[in-house]
C-alpha cells in the first residue's frame, strides 16, 4: 500500500514507480512536485523511480488557474 | 523517458552531462571560465560573436566550434586551451576592440584573454561606449520573448545595423524591454515616463524574471500563450472539477469536444500580447477571428470574438452546451451586450435544472425547451435577457430574483432552489466545483463581494495536496490568500503572472511556502517598490490589503450582506443535492461516510446516507467559518472586532458605528 498526500491509498505492486502511483490516482496535472519518503523525485525519474511498499507519497499540485 | 547522460572529458578532466545540453554550460559547471558576448542565459544560443571558441576531438575528428550552441557528445575531447583557440579568441577580442574600443563589454572580453591594444582601428571604429556590437541578442530576445521579430538587423556587410522596419517605431512592439535587458551594451534605451516609477531599473529587472520565465517554462507549464486559461478545460475535467449540468458532476465524457486542443486547431486565430498589461509577454488572451454568427441580431456577420477563456468553456459545460460553436456565440453576445459571460451561464444551468425538475415549463419560458444541452434555446433566452423581452427579463435578474419569485408565485419547493441556485450574496458562483474542498467552499462564499474565486482559490491545496488538513490551517489559507489577492488587485497588477507560470526551482519551498509561490510574490514587492518608493514585506503589505479588505467587509454590511448567514454556501456547492448526484460518485461518498463519520453504508438506504453526509459537511463547513473568523478577526458573526478596526487604523466613528451593531 502506498499512502498519497497523507490521505489516500494505492495498491503497491513489485517494481511500482511514481509514473504508475501518478496514474493510479488519476494526476495529470503539469505543475506536480513529487516526493516519496521525503526525497523530492525529479520528473525525469518518474519511470524508473522505483516506490517501496508503505511509502509515504507526497504528490504536491502548484495550483494554477483559479 | 529518463535523460541520457553522456561522459567526455574537458581539459583532460571526465565529466558528464545531460544529452543534447550545450558544452558551455559543462565548462561552467566545471568553473572553466570562456569568454562569451552574445550569450544570455534566457535566451537560445546561436554562435555570433565565436568567443566561446574550444576545439573538440570527435571520433578522431578535431574541430573548433562554439561552445555555447555546441551539443556535448559521448566520449569527446574538450580542449578550451589549445594554441589555436586561444589563438582564435586574441584575434576576435582584437578586432572588437578595434571597432568598439570602449564598450565596456568589449574591453572586459579583451581582458579576459589578454588582449590591450587593437591593431584594426580604421574609419568604422566608434567611439560611443554604448555602441551597438551586432551581438543579435535582442533579435533573439524578441523572437524568443513575445515571438516577433519587431527588431532585427538592417543593411549588408560593414553597413549591418540594428533596428526597426524602416528605422521607424514599430507599433507592435509592447514595450516588454526583453531588448534592452539583454543588451550587453546598454545600445537599446528605455525611456521610463509612464507613471514617473521612482526606480523604473528595479520594475524592469523583475519584469525580465518573468518574461524569461514565460519563455523558457511556460510551453512545458501551463501553455498560456498557446491556448490562454483554456488550457484548464481538460485539467478541471480529469480532477472532477469542471461543472457539468449546474455543478451536479464534476466531469463529462464530452468535454474534449470543447477543450483547449479543439479551440486552438480549430479556433483561436490571434495569440499575440495584447497590451491589457504594458509590456507583458506572456499574451494569454485569444481571440477567434472571421467567426460567422448564426443567432441574433449580427446573424450572418464574420466577427472578432475575444476568448473564450477557460470559464467561457466551463460555462458551456455547465449549460451541458458542448459544442464549441456555441461557446464562442455565447461568449460573442455576452461580450456585445454586455452581459458577465460565468453569471450568465450559471444563471442559465440554474433555470435548466429547474426546467428539467418540472418546477418550470414552457408556459413559463415562453415556449423554449430549456433542458441541458438545449444550445438554441439558450442563445435565444441570451437574446431575451438583453432586449429585456419575455423570459429573459426574469433571467436577467439573477438566480436570486429567480429563487423567490417561483417559490412566491409558483410555490416551487423553496428549500430545494435554495440547494441548487448557486448563488451567494446575489452573485452567482463562477466556474469550479467546490465538493471536496471545504476551504474553497469558505474561499468562494465568504468572498466579500460574493462566490467568486479572486479572493481564494483552494482546491488543489485542500481537496488535491491535503495540505491544510487542519481547521486552523485552511483558516489560515483563508487569511493569507484572499489578502494577498486583494492586494495585488488593488494595486492593478495581473494574477496571471502571480501563477499561471511559477519559477523552476519553487520545489525547493516547503508546500504551505511554495503554494505562495514566494519568488513572484517578491517581484510584486518590488514592482510596488520601483513605483513607490516603499519597500514591503509580507506583514505590510496583508496589512495594507487588510485595511481595504474589512472595509469592503463593513460595506457588505451595509448592503444587508455581511453576516455569518451570507457567508454559507447553497448545498451545491458543498455536496450531492440530489439522488442522481450522490449515486454518480456513490463509491466517494460511502467511503466517506465510513472514514468520517464510522457508518456502515451498506446498511443504510438512500436517503439516510445523504443526510448523514449533509449534516457531516455543514458541521465541518461552520468550523471552517468558526476558525477563518477567528483568523481574520472577526467575531463569531463574521464582523470585523473593534479591536481589528484599530489595529487597522481603521476605526473611524462612521466605521465602529456599523461594526457595533454587530458586536
Ligand atoms: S521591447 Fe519587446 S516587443 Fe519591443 S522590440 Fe524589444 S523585445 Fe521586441
Ligand atoms: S542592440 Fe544590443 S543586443 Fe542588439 S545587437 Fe546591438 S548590442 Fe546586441
Ligand atoms: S558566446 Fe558563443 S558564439 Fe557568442
Amino acid at each position: 500500500m502506498v499512502v498519497v498526500n497523507d490521505r489516500d491509498h494505492v495498491a503497491w505492486h513489485e517494481g511500482m514507480t511514481v509514473h504508475q502511483v501518478l496514474k493510479a490516482m488519476g494526476y495529470s496535472y503539469v505543475l506536480i512536485t513529487v516526493s516519496v519518503n521525503g526525497k523530492h523525485v525529479p520528473r525525469e525519474e518518474y519511470e524508473t523511480f522505483a516506490v517501496p511498499d508503505g511509502a509515504d507519497f507526497k504528490a504536491f499540485h502548484l495550483a494554477h488557474g483559479g | 523517458m529518463a535523460p541520457v547522460k553522456v561522459t567526455f572529458t574537458i581539459n583532460g578532466i571526465t565529466t558528464e552531462a545531460l544529452e543534447g545540453s550545450f558544452l558551455l554550460a559543462s565548462l561552467k559547471a566545471n568553473k572553466i571560465d570562456v569568454p562569451t558576448l552574445c550569450h544570455h542565459k534566457d535566451l537560445v544560443p546561436n554562435g555570433t560573436c565565436r568567443l566561446c571558441v574550444v576545439e573538440v576531438t570527435d571520433r578522431g575528428k578535431t574541430k573548433t566550434v562554439t561552445s555555447c550552441n555546441f551539443p556535448v557528445k559521448e566520449g569527446m575531447v574538450v580542449s578550451t586551451e589549445a594554441p589555436s583557440v586561444v589563438r582564435n579568441r586574441k584575434v576576435l577580442a582584437e578586432m572588437y576592440l578595434g571597432r568598439w574600443p570602449n564598450v565596456p563589454a568589449v574591453k572586459e572580453v579583451a581582458k579576459k584573454v589578454g588582449v590591450t591594444g587593437s591593431r584594426f582601428s580604421s574609419d568604422l571604429t566608434d567611439e560611443n561606449p554604448k555602441a551597438c556590437i551586432l551581438c543579435g541578442r535582442c533579435v533573439r530576445a524578441c523572437e524568443t520573448f513575445i515571438q516577433e521579430k519587431i527588431i532585427d538587423f538592417a543593411g549588408r556587410g560593414i553597413k549591418r545595423h540594428m533596428g526597426m522596419p524602416f528605422g521607424e517605431v514599430d507599433p507592435h512592439c509592447v514595450g516588454c524591454t526583453s531588448c534592452a535587458y539583454v543588451c550587453p551594451t546598454g545600445a537599446i534605451e528605455v525611456i521610463d515616463d509612464m507613471n514617473h516609477p521612482v526606480d523604473p531599473l528595479l520594475i524592469r529587472n523583475h519584469g525580465m524574471r518573468v518574461n524569461a520565465e514565460m519563455a523558457n517554462l511556460d510551453p512545458s507549464q501551463c501553455r498560456m500563450r498557446e491556448v490562454g486559461t483554456a488550457n484548464i478545460v481538460e485539467v478541471m475535467d480529469a480532477y472532477d472539477l469542471l461543472p457539468v449540468c449546474n455543478y451536479k458532476f464534476g466531469s463529462h465524457k464530452d468535454t474534449p469536444k470543447i477543450d483547449s486542443k479543439v479551440l486552438k486547431e480549430q479556433y483561436f486565430t490571434q495569440g499575440h500580447a495584447d497590451q491589457c498589461w504594458h509590456g507583458c509577454s506572456m499574451a494569454c488572451a485569444k481571440a477567434v477571428d472571421g467567426y460567422i454568427l448564426k443567432t441574433g441580431p449580427y446573424q450572418g456577420d464574420a466577427v472578432c470574438v475575444d476568448g473564450p477563456e477557460y470559464e467561457t468553456s466551463a460555462g458551456g459545460s455547465n449549460m451541458g452546451c458542448f459544442d464549441p460553436d456555441f461557446i464562442v456565440e455565447f461568449n460573442f453576445y455576452c461580450d456585445t451586450y454586455g452581459l458577465d459571460t460565468i453569471s450568465s451561464a450559471t444563471t442559465i444551468a440554474f433555470v435548466m435544472e429547474c426546467f428539467e425538475a418540472g418546477i418550470i415549463d414552457t408556459t413559463i419560458t415562453g415556449g423554449k425547451v430549456l433542458n441541458f444541452g438545449a444550445t438554441d434555446e439558450a442563445l435565444e433566452l441570451l437574446h431575451e435577457m438583453a432586449r429585456g423581452e419575455g423570459f429573459g427579463v426574469d433571467v436577467g435578474q439573477g438566480i436570486r430574483f429567480l429563487k423567490e419569485k417561483w417559490a412566491r408565485e409558483l410555490g416551487a419547493d423553496a428549500a430545494f432552489l435554495h440547494d441548487i441556485g448557486m448563488e451567494a450574496k446575489g452573485l452567482e458562483y463562477s466556474e469550479y466545483v467546490s465538493k471536496e474542498s471545504l476551504a474553497q467552499q469558505a474561499g468562494y462564499t465568504m468572498a466579500v463581494k460574493g462566490p467568486q474565486h479572486d479572493e481564494a482559490w483552494l482546491i488543489f491545496m485542500d481537496m488535491v495536496n491535503n495540505q491544510i488538513p487542519s481547521f486552523e490551517d485552511k483558516a489560515e489559507a483563508l487569511y493569507y490568500f484572499p489578502l494577498f489577492r486583494t492586494w495585488f488587485g488593488l494595486m492593478g497588477l495581473c494574477k496571471i503572472v502571480w501563477n499561471d507560470v511559477s519559477p523552476a526551482d519553487n520545489k525547493k519551498h516547503p508546500p504551505q511556502e511554495a503554494a505562495k509561490i514566494p519568488e513572484h510574490v517578491h517581484n510584486y514587492w518590488k514592482f510596488f517598490e520601483g513605483m513607490t518608493g516603499i519597500p514591503l514585506d509580507e506583514k505590510k503589505m496583508l496589512d495594507q490589503s487588510a485595511r481595504v479588505h474589512n472595509l469592503q467587509k463593513l460595506m457588505t454590511l451595509m448592503l444587508g450582506y455581511g453576516t455569518r448567514q451570507s457567508d454559507v454556501p447553497p448545498y451545491r456547492a458543498m455536496g450531492p443535492v440530489t439522488e442522481e448526484e450522490y449515486l454518480s460518485r456513490q463509491e466517494r461518498y460511502d467511503g466517506q461516510l465510513t472514514a468520517n463519520l464510522g457508518l456502515d453504508p451498506a446498511s443504510m438506504d438512500l436517503p439516510a446516507k445523504m443526510s448523514a453526509l449533509r449534516t457531516f459537511r455543514y458541521e465541518q463547513y461552520d468550523k471552517v467559518l468558526d476558525a477563518a473568523y477567528k483568523r481574520r478577526g472577526w467575531t463569531r458573526e463574521g464582523v470585523p472586532t473593534l479591536e481589528r478596526l484599530t489595529e487597522l487604523g481603521i476605526d473611524l466613528p462612521e466605521l465602529v458605528e456599523i461594526a457595533k451593531k454587530y458586536q
